[in-house]
């Protein structure tokens, strides 16, 4: 059955269409604009509920001249996402309009958020490569204005910059990826397409093309710098626990929730186009170390959000290493994880902001026995939290049981060093126990004197996480139910077969359960012991060559350093400076440009000079001599007069009366502006020296000869034909346009876009005088 | 620069100068001209105004309203009348762009017709593209005034 344009489409421009009057309701109803949100997302999750079930493109036209559309594809796959992202945008509406109760800026607050949450369906349904694209830089947008949410405070600041260099950087190889993919599958598929559905239909042929133009590797890395810099893969991980300087809402519903799943979601939906040893290689190892590395930081974690934060990377891992595998299990593990992952890590972002909102601190270390205060709360805590836990029968259990048999298979398959994949697994989920029973902890034991009495937290609080607790619950005691009724459908789409799914409680001793089994017992014995695996682990993870962190803190560092260094010769407020730059530089450009093509023959041909012409020329170059040489201002600037005015002769005598015209008002008024100018200017500067003369006159003949070169090599030869375009603009200049002046014609009909422009242009040149003149008293002094 | 020779020049000058540019403009379609051209012979004319009788002569010279002495070049009203003609040029200039879209053309797209049995011309072309050219001459006169004259306050 095909799905509907218009709910599709409508469902993604809902959020933004709310985004959009967003201030407006603020301003009516205040802190109650959360629940336009939460009504905004449940009508998303319902227009794209109607559509479970369906398959197929649904598209129309955006840029008809460069193939570009915007096209939908819906599928299990892309409605798992989308309907997680907007059903869990309800509770988290429906939470934040308690949590952030008396928060500034919150119309920018709840228009970002509906803006990214359009721009997460977004990225879930469009199947045209440039609309992926713009989806995937949206969410990276929308995701900076959150992290810094608090504008004033420097922690903000910094996280909010470090995601938007590390996402959007990401978005920069998704783009360049995207482009070679294009190239490649215009071979195949005719002409240069952007649809990716119709590069899934022939995913083989693809990839074959990919192959023979040498572009499958340089196109699967950096898919693969684009997905890991999103969904926090190691080492690009690092931005994700600095994001939680976010309010927790955000934390919950970008950072562990949707967001940084995008990554994950487009590499499930690449798999069957790009799945290949090289796939399993890169995806499964990266995948596991950031499995490994991330529960390994969480267990040294000592706030709550930055244990979950940790926590979601090594999450990310699982399902990135369990897209990488190619056998039936990877594919399963990875798409029941999302689902899994979704429901019970939003929850626990949730309790831990009630935490942190009724009892004021996210230490781990000052808090235990809450049960006591918030027992609902710790209900939730405790079936969410023992999911990601993975222990049987939670809903964690089985999708990390499927990404075991996975590991498995492969390296039961392959062999020899493939054998560390599942050993990689096991260990971390160690680490994933421990972690997990560490955050647990804060809820049992006795209450610490600190804590007196804790509030109970509001209803509108607890019911958000309630439901997707009660979620987990279900998918934990049913699993063959979440699996009947939207990841079997998932799992097709993001596999090259249709492999069935069949999930539940192990019945016989198989190495999955045997591996699971290590994990539960290797992280609930070695509990005990947590003080000293904790500091143990400490000394390797903050061995400083080892942290990210600190190597992005010395680029930037570098950067920082290194640019006022190289404004004193670039940028130093002088214009001949700029002048100097910018002229050598274009040159440089073209002559390359030049070099490049094999350009450097200028086209042979008589050239057509007259003795007029000539003269004419030779009085203007005694001109240019002149100017240079000139003893005054007056003197100086007559002569550059008169060689405007032989050029404005020469255009006569090459019969182009429009360019001689202009040539001549344009210097009439050059001429104009001197005379107002002229007794402004100082009579003496300076005795300037050798080198800077010698410089100046290097540069001179280098820009030059740059412009003379162009000049021969653009002009057609003289005696040659007419271009067709050429032929085409003096033809059709009367019957199109009726106009004989071809020029103007040109000028105002047939490329009037162009002359927008640069009106434009002229416009901001305008605006950049004034803005120059008005500022010059209030600039910075040195 | 205030010379009795540069007023006088300037007086006779200017309207020849001003009527050449508007006749530029007009018939740019079919003979060397355009927005362009007459643009910069518009500020040309200005120019000269400007250098021979100083800013405040378009006010009180020619409107024959008051000045108030010492207002800035930013505030003057010669001045913001500038900057607004580019504006209103832009304005043109895209509005005429957007007439298309009602036609159901491409955006900028241009047509022409032709009216016949005018007294004295006998036919006359009128093209939409001349709505674009005057769009042009607008922006052209209004940037650069407004940088003439900001330039020459310094």
């Amino acid at each position: 059955m095909p799905p509907e344009l218009s709910i599709v489409a409508g469902a993604v421009a809902l959020p933004f269409a709310a985004a959009g009057v967003t201030p407006v309701v603020y301003r009516l109803v205040g802190d109650r604009t959360g629940y336009l949100g939460a009504v905004v997302a449940l009508a998303c999750f319902g227009l794209l509920g109607s559509q479970l079930g369906t398959r197929g493109v649904v598209s129309s036209s955006w840029v008809p001249s460069l193939d570009v559309s915007l096209r939908f594809y819906v599928d299990g796959w892309a409605l798992l996402f989308a309907l997680l992202a907007s059903g869990i945008g309800a509770l988290i509406f429906t939470y934040s309009a308690r949590y952030m109760h008396e928060e500034r800026n919150l119309a920018r607050f709840y228009a970002t958020m509906l803006a990214f949450m359009g721009s997460i369906l977004g990225v879930a349904l469009a199947a045209d490569l440039i609309v992926v694209f713009l989806f995937w830089e949206l969410t990276s947008l929308c995701s900076f204005v959150l992290i810094g949410h608090y504008t004033d405070e420097r922690a903000s600041q910094y996280a909010a910059r470090m995601a938007m260099i590390v996402t959007v950087g990401g978005g920069l190889f998704l783009l360049a990826g995207l482009l070679l993919l294009s190239v490649a599958a215009g071979t195949v598929l005719d002409g240069s397409t952007f649809d990716l559905a119709a590069m899934l239909a022939d995913a083989d042929a693809v990839q074959a093309a990919l192959r023979e133009e040498g572009l499958f590797v340089p196109v699967l890395l950096s898919m693969g710098v684009a997905a890991g810099a999103k969904s926090a893969q190691v080492p690009l991980h690092f931005w994700l626990p600095n994001a939680m300087v976010a309010p927790t809402p955000v934390s919950a519903f970008l950072h562990s929730a949707t967001m940084v799943k995008v990554g994950v979601y487009f590499v499930g939906r690449l798999r069957p186009l790009l799945g290949s040893p090289e796939w399993t290689l890169l995806f499964a190892t990266v995948g596991l170390l950031t499995m490994t590395a991330g529960a390994m930081l969480a267990v040294v974690a000592t706030d709550l959000k930055e244990l979950l934060a940790y926590s979601t990377a090594s999450h990310l891992g699982l399902m990135v290493a369990g897209f990488g595998f190619e056998s039936v299990y990877g594919g399963e593990a990875g798409a029941f994880h999302l689902l899994n992952h979704a429901l019970f890590k939003a929850p626990l972002f949730l309790v831990a902001g009630i935490v942190a909102h009724e009892v004021g601190t996210r230490r781990l270390d000052g808090l235990s026995g809450l049960w006591r205060d918030l027992p609902v709360t710790a209900v939730i805590a405790a079936i969410t939290g023992l999911s990601m836990a993975g222990i049987p029968p939670f809903s964690g259990f089985y999708s990390k049981e499927l990404l075991f048999e996975a590991t498995y298979e492969a390296a039961h398959a392959a062999g020899g060093l493939t054998w560390l994949y599942p050993a990689l697994a096991v260990f971390a989920s160690v680490f994933t126990v421990l972690y997990s029973l560490r955050f647990l902890a804060i809820f049992v034991g006795d209450q610490p004197d600190a804590i007196a009495s804790v509030p109970r937290p509001s209803a509108s609080l607890v019911v958000p996480p309630g439901v997707l607790a009660l979620a987990t619950a279900v998918v934990s005691v049913s699993p063959q139910f979440a699996v009947d009724v939207i990841v079997q459908q998932a799992v097709d789409s993001t596999a090259a077969g249709t492999p069935e799914v069949h999930v539940g409680l192990p019945d016989h001793l198989s190495p999955p359960v045997a591996m699971s089994a290590v994990a539960i017992v290797g992280g609930v014995a070695t509990y005990p012991a947590i003080d000293r695996i904790r500091a143990g682990t400490e000394e390797i993870v903050r061995a400083r060559a080892l942290r990210p962190c600190w190597w992005y803190d010395k680029l930037l560092m570098g950067v920082e350093e290194t640019s006022p260094r190289l404004g004193d010769w670039i940028h130093n407020g002088l214009l001949r400076t700029y002048v100097t730059w910018s002229f050598v530089a274009a040159s440089a450009l073209v002559l390359s440009g030049y070099a490049a093509t094999g350009e450097v023959m200028p086209a042979t041909g008589e050239a057509a000079v007259t003795a007029a012409m000539a003269l004419v020329l030779v009085v203007a170059v005694v001109a240019a001599v002149a100017v240079v040489i000139a003893p005054s201002h007056v003197a100086g600037v007559l002569s550059l007069s008169i060689l405007g005015f032989m050029v404005a002769i020469f255009y006569i005598l090459a019969s182009a009366p429009d360019l001689a015209l202009t040539q001549l008002v344009v210097e009439t008024l050059v001429l104009l502006i001197f005379l107002l100018v002229i007794e402004q200017l100082p009579a003496f500067y300076a005795d300037v020296n050798r080198w800077v003369i010698a410089r100046d006159v290097g540069v001179s003949l280098f820009v030059g000869a740059t412009a003379f070169l162009t000049v021969i090599l653009s002009s057609p030869a003289a005696s040659g034909d007419p271009t067709a375009i050429a032929r085409y603009y003096a033809t059709e200049a009367v019957p199109e346009a009726g106009g004989t002046n071809v020029v103007n014609v040109i000028l105002v009909d047939f490329r009037a876009f162009d002359t927008l422009g640069e009106l434009f242009v002229i416009t901001v040149a305008g605006l950049s005088v004034l803005v120059l003149i008005t500022m010059r008293n209030r600039g910075e002094t040195k | 620069m205030t010379t009795i020779i540069t007023k006088t020049t300037a007086r006779i000058v200017v309207p020849i100068i001003l009527v050449l540019a508007i006749s530029l403009l007009l018939q740019g379609h079919n003979l060397p001209g355009g927005g362009f051209i007459g643009g910069v012979l518009t500020t040309v004319a200005f120019g000269l105004v400007y250098v021979a009788y100083g800013l405040d002569y378009l006010d009180v010279g020619v409107l024959g309203r008051e000045v108030e002495p010492g207002t800035g070049v930013f505030e003057h009203r010669t001045v913001t009348a500038f900057q607004r003609l580019f504006v209103v040029g832009l304005a043109v200039v895209i509005g005429s762009g957007f007439g298309a879209l009602a036609f159901d053309e491409p955006f900028l797209s241009q047509t022409f017709t032709i009216v016949e049995h005018v007294p004295i011309y006998h036919e006359i072309e009128l093209a939409t593209a001349l709505v674009f050219d005057v769009g042009v001459y607008l922006v052209v006169v209004g940037v650069l005034l407004t940088i003439l004259s900001v330039v020459g306050a310094e």
